[in-house]
């Protein structure tokens, strides 16, 4: 799976961003930078500071939402 | 109000989308000396039924394009077991002749597409921005935005 090891950082960091609900976190390797209210400035802080290494934006969700497709019927497994 | 009618094919509403590299990527590009590559117009099915924007990899891959999140997915192939699907951002251009709604940094997800004839699912956060009239009894659709 793509950015593994950000994903692992992210949910190992959830419980300390239950406050920040809603926000965009930008997590690097194992370090969570920082989170941001909008999605696009969560991008363009990740684009500004690792350029075009691998970076994670996630929204924070305690919960977190599953997204579905009902036209796809072959989707791509990472 | 600028609007699009499409005529209602087989498959559904599909019109003309313009998907490139996002504004905050194409900037990363340049700083490291890369060519930013061209946009590419693909079609777009308008879905309300997916939950979110998806493109084809094809077209990901065109633009060399890397993951930048995950999102767990379910579709009908998938069962009650989401699986985890690509993010990637992107910038979204819904083509009028006359004018353009532009999303310049939009997070789509990877879908297996090409097969159905579309290379996109156009889902709600980007007709959160657009009325939209079905009418089925003249096969058109409206898009207005």
């Amino acid at each position: 799976m793509a950015l593994e090891t950000e994903l692992s950082t992210y949910r190992s960091k959830l419980p300390e961003l239950h406050d920040q609900q809603g926000k965009f976190a930008l997590i690097h390797g194992n370090d969570l930078v920082g989170t941001f209210a909008a999605y696009e400035d969560a991008l363009a802080e990740g684009y500004k500071q690792f350029g075009l290494k691998p970076f994670l934006v996630q929204k924070i969700e305690v919960i977190e939402q599953v997204q579905f497709v009902s036209r796809l019927l072959d989707p791509c497994r990472t | 109000m600028p609007h699009l009618t499409i005529q209602i094919a087989t498959g559904g509403p599909i019109l003309d989308v313009r998907i490139g590299v996002s504004q905050a990527r194409a900037a990363a590009l340049k700083n490291a000396n890369q060519a930013v590559p061209n946009p590419i117009q693909i079609r777009g099915l308008i879905d309300t039924g997916a939950s979110c924007t998806c493109v084809d990899p094809a077209v990901l891959s065109a633009l060399g394009l890397a993951p930048t999140g995950v999102i767990p997915m379910l579709t009908p192939s998938t069962g009650q077991q989401a699986h985890h699907a690509n993010v990637y951002d992107i910038s979204l251009v819904l083509v009028h002749p006359n004018l353009t709604l532009t999303h310049q940094n939009i997070p789509v997800a990877e879908a297996q597409l090409a097969i159905q004839g579309i290379q996109a699912l156009i889902g709600p956060d980007v007709l959160k921005l657009c009325l939209l009239v079905y009418d089925g009894q003249s096969g058109a659709c409206t898009l207005a935005f």
